[in-house]
């Protein structure tokens, strides 16, 4: 006999946070089998999981590998369930090119925020790494994002983060677009001497962060 | 401010440290590494893939600052190159990873102990290494940079891949890590041979990327060997540690590893010198961006907190930059720090 939906959810939600990936996706399969919505069972199932990782996270319980490989067992069980989702819960999501800046090849901190944003309904418009200035901004405006992420891990590379905020006022374009930035020479001082909207210091507060952002994009 | 003149050279000032009485002033510690090109106005990649440019920059940087430790490095990743991962030069920059060298677990069979005499720039380091001590080891601490095993490890599987490997392939990661630590060791030995200071340098265990937990079980075993045989081998020499970023949830494991001099990045130094107490001299902290993005009365300021956080540590306190001194650093900032440990580094009579 098929589980209640509430035992399905909270085991979707515990097989990402420890990290289970087998049983997050032998569960995501039961869920499309006992006929549960798909969108259901990600919102409140996986990306409860998932949040509750980044809380640990910031909690310094998990570091970077668990936090990873959550989001490893997230991921597969997403692939299950995608598939299923109704186009009617198609919400219009909030647009955000990420990438690590030119020069820089360090991309473990990009990921981590990216995910989270993920996992927050933005949608997520991933350059990689090393990624030319001017391809932050060419995305930005071809995609109509409201936030772009900019990350470094180092300080030969940092000042580029100026250089696309100068690339999107010289185009007139800067007040279409939330900069947000981030990595480990990054701090709120060099983001206010740059004149970015925001910086975070971790993965979890990007995503407060780029909320609170967007929030300001819908008023105005 | 006047600036009171120093009466030691650096080597008996560094030296001090280890005899346990105060030297006339505490040394101070930038970690100049790429940034050593400056000093002869050649571009990073042609600097640090030649002995005689890597050699002569680090001596010219320090006639030129003062520095009270050379430091040769270029990447964390020179051990790995050497084992056989490749890299990408960049003109003005210091190297980065290309392609991983272990793509499948398999692949392990691929990395191979080097040889010192001719793999990757393990010559360069060595040979640069050599000139700096007998130029000027008279009167400074030379010292030689490798990176521990975890970091060498993440450097031949990539980063993102070797931390998921630490739950899933665990014996897997203690066989690669071993082989990292006999590679190590080896460098060791070189460095040791050439009169010149070992320091193990460990970013990947730092606390901005794994847990107390994995810090024990993958990188304490392997750093507990290393820091065994510089005490077994170095005549007396300290085991020096530099891990970036944050640290502070590590320090507990760090301690079990036994290292004698820790520089620290992320920290608050009042804090790491609670917890080192009569056990761990300390280095650091200023911020590195801070070097590089604000004036030298910024700097002066900044150093004078961490003095006054550090000093009166039992086992002593080094000022020095948290991580490495940005390329492009301003030299009167590099000034202002050692400066800033001529003024507020001095001991009551």
């Amino acid at each position: 006999m098929a589980r209640e939906r509430e035992d399905i959810l909270k085991d979707l939600a515990e097989s990402v946070l420890n990290m289970n990936e087998d049983l997050a996706v032998s569960v995501a399969r039961e869920a499309i089998k006992a006929g549960l919505d798909a969108f259901d069972a990600i919102a409140n199932g996986l990306v409860v999981g998932m949040n509750k990782a980044g809380v640990l996270y910031e909690e310094e319980e998990y570091f970077v590998p668990e936090l990873l490989i959550c989001s490893d067992a997230l991921y597969a069980a997403l692939e299950i369930l995608n598939p299923h989702l109704n186009r009617e819960n198609d919400q219009t999501k909030i647009g955000c090119v990420i990438g690590v800046v030119e020069g820089d090849t360090h991309d473990i901190g990009k990921n981590l925020v990216k995910i989270m944003l993920d996992v927050a309904g933005f949608e997520i418009y991933d350059l990689g790494r090393n990624v030319p200035l001017a391809h932050f901004v060419e995305k930005a405006k071809e995609v109509d994002a409201q936030i772009i992420c900019l990350s470094t891990l180092m300080t030969t590379t940092m000042d580029g983060m100026s250089t696309v905020i100068e690339m999107l006022k010289e185009e007139g374009i800067r007040d279409r677009f939330k900069v947000l930035v981030g990595g480990g020479p990054i701090s709120q001082a060099f983001a206010d001497r740059i004149g970015a909207d925001g910086y975070a210091g971790n993965a979890a507060n990007a995503v407060r962060v780029a909320k609170a952002l967007s929030a300001r994009v819908v008023a105005a | 401010m006047q600036v009171p003149d120093d009466t030691q050279t650096s080597l008996e000032r560094v030296l001090s440290y280890l005899q346990g009485v105060n030297p006339q002033r505490i040394a101070c510690f930038p970690l100049i590494l790429n940034h050593a090109s400056r000093a002869i106005n050649v571009p990073v990649a042609k600097c640090i893939q030649n002995a005689e440019l890597f050699g002569k920059a680090h001596v010219a940087t320090y006639r030129r600052y003062g520095n009270d430790l050379i430091t040769f490095l270029s990447t964390t990743s020179t051990l790995a190159e050497a084992m056989g991962q490749k890299m990408d030069f960049i003109e003005d920059d210091a190297p980065q990873l290309a392609d991983p060298l272990l793509k499948k677990l398999e692949d392990i069979e691929r990395v191979k102990i080097p040889d010192f005499t001719c793999d990757g720039r393990l010559p360069v380091y060595l040979q640069a290494t050599e000139y700096a001590v007998a130029e000027v080891g008279h009167e400074v601490c030379v010292s030689t940079v490798l990176a521990g095993p975890f970091t060498t490890a993440a450097a031949l599987r990539g980063a993102d891949v070797f931390v998921r490997d630490l739950y899933k392939n665990k014996e897997w990661v203690h066989e690669l890590l071993d082989l990292c630590c006999q590679a190590g060791l080896k460098f060791i030995d070189e460095i040791l041979k050439r009169k010149s200071l070992p320091i193990v340098v460990e970013p990947i265990g730092s606390a901005s990327l794994v847990s107390p937990r994995m810090f024990n079980e993958f990188v304490t075993p392997y750093l507990k060997r290393m820091a065994d045989h510089i005490h077994a081998n170095g005549g007396g020499l300290p085991a020096v540690l530099h891990i970036c970023g944050k640290t502070k949830p590590n320090w507990a494991p760090m301690r079990e590893a036994d290292w004698d001099i820790w520089s620290l990045d992320a920290v608050d130094m009042a804090e790491a010198k609670a917890f080192a107490g009569d056990r761990v001299t300390l280095v650091g902290n200023v911020t590195p961006a801070n070097l590089l993005k604000n004036t030298p009365d910024q700097i002066d300021a900044e150093a004078k907190t961490i003095c006054e956080k550090g000093m009166g540590s039992p086992r002593g306190f080094i000022l020095g930059s948290g991580c490495e001194v940005p390329i492009n650093t301003p030299p009167q900032n590099v000034d202002a720090l050692i400066n800033a440990a001529r003024r507020y580094g001095r001991f009551k009579e």
